[in-house]
């Protein structure tokens, strides 16, 4: 397999300075967008997910290998001869990014690595670095597998991937209002990117895209930011710690628990499902979450 | 791992620590309180939508609250960090009173006990929880 440089790594400095200037620009504008604690855990999950990483990569290369061994087309990897494959594999491992974040909301299995991203209530760029533990185990790399299938190069998919992480970065502040309005429309923003991560129920599910913001106006799952509705941050059930390990566990130990409890019939309802499902109906999806904001805001328009 | 990425590590917590120091240096964070019952209310409201909470018992330094609803239920609102975070109070949970002081011990460990000084109305929520363990 060629081999190419993980674009992440030589972003970390970058990272790191561009944090600190969040930072100065917070204590100005408002302080409490920083909580010591709260950064802390965030960038001690960002940590052990590059431990997770180094773990568990030679296993996710070789299964990206193994699946490249079927591909349709040969594509090559110099930047020069095949520059459009490039953009291409670009474009479309944004979208097999939507497909899994979509999801990764929608699906408990997928959502119990995911939440860890979700658990924090601040929104900054140390939030961005709070990343999952068991994105392996969760088998999240399947959506990857048909950019291998299809002919691209592994080392040019995760080459396109480490700069799909890069471009997620920044998008993590609210130090950045409003953007001109043709990059809102294409692009993933600091805008569509607080919403993604609100808790209020009109922005609930919503924006799911990596970098280009056209998966969720196609696909109908785009939600603007309105200047009247501040964004709450966090998780529906707030973690209200926080311990590094439970947050990087928390979702798994929950599946485990009422897989244990339930009835056999629903055992396996409890991990496919959407979070926040139960079979007795004793707990609220987002969708449910949803349809009761919409209700109490219908019962207080004024009638005829 | 590699003796390169555990390098890499290590000096990916030293980058950690310096970050968390900066951020404790520099001022930032917040110290929330629960200003008054519509503000406990309309926390209540935000943990858990159309909830409804009619009545407050709040913490006299506005830490933490507990808001009940017109079906008798019962949700404990505490600060934590910048902002809050709420439970459902029911029977799994463990309410002892010490005279003006009700402290409530969640079944859930990473959320912890909060302790909630409610001057005389500590006996009544006190009760309150009791009626819960009751049924």
């Amino acid at each position: 397999m060629d081999k190419l440089p993980d674009p992440v790594n030589y972003a970390v400095p970058a990272f790191i300075l561009l944090l600190i200037a969040e930072m100065v620009i917070s204590r100005r504008a408002d302080k409490s967008r920083y909580s010591a604690r709260d950064t802390l855990t965030s960038l001690m999950l960002g940590t052990g997910s590059q431990v997770a990483g180094a773990l568990v990569g030679a296993g996710v290369i070789a299964a990206s290998v193994w699946v490249y061994q079927f591909r349709l087309f040969d594509i090559g990897i110099e930047l020069a001869s095949w520059w459009w494959a490039w953009a291409l594999c670009f474009f479309l491992d944004d979208l097999a990014y939507y497909a899994f974040h979509r999801s990764a909301h929608r699906v408990r299995w997928f959502w119990a690595s995911h939440v860890i991203h979700h658990s924090s209530q601040h929104y900054n760029l140390s939030t961005a670095l709070r990343q999952t533990w068991t994105g392996f185990f969760s088998l999240t790399f399947l959506f990857r597998l048909p950019l291998f299938l299809i002919g691209f190069p592994p080392a040019m998919v995760f080459f396109c991937a480490g700069l799909n992480l890069i471009y997620q970065f920044w998008i993590h502040t609210e130090a950045i209002k409003r953007l001109p309005r043709w990059f809102e429309a294409v692009m993933n923003t600091p805008s569509h990117h607080r919403v993604h991560h609100g808790v209020n129920p009109r922005y609930l599910d919503a924006n799911y895209a990596g970098v280009f913001i056209i998966w969720d106006r196609m696909f109908g799952s785009f939600v603007a930011e309105r200047d009247d509705e501040p964004v709450r941050y966090g998780i529906v059930k707030q973690l209200g710690s926080f311990n590094i390990l439970w947050a990087a566990v928390h979702e798994w130990v929950g599946i485990a628990q009422d897989v244990w409890a339930a009835p056999w019939r629903h055992k396996l309802s409890y991990i496919w499902r959407e979070p926040g499902w139960s079979h007795d109906g004793s707990r609220t999806t987002s969708a449910m979450i949803k349809e009761r904001w919409a209700a109490g805001r219908a019962s207080e328009e004024p009638t005829e | 791992m590699t003796i390169a990425e555990l390098i890499q590590l290590g000096g990916s917590v030293v980058a950690v620590l310096f970050v968390v120091w900066l951020v404790g240096k520099m001022g930032l964070g917040a110290d929330p309180r629960i200003a008054d019952d519509a503000h406990a209310i309309r926390l209540a409201e935000e943990a858990e939508a159309g909830f409804g909470g009619i009545e407050v018992a709040r913490d006299r330094a506005g830490f933490a609250a507990i808001v009940r609803n017109a079906a008798g239920r019962q949700l404990l609102v505490r600060a934590h960090g910048n902002h809050f975070a709420a439970r459902p109070l029911d029977t799994n949970v463990m309410g002892r009173l010490d005279k003006d002081f009700l402290t409530l011990t969640m079944p859930e460990r990473t959320f912890g006990s909060v302790t909630l000084h409610l001057g005389k109305d500590a006996g009544m929520w006190a009760s309150r929880m009791r009626d819960l363990n009751c049924g």
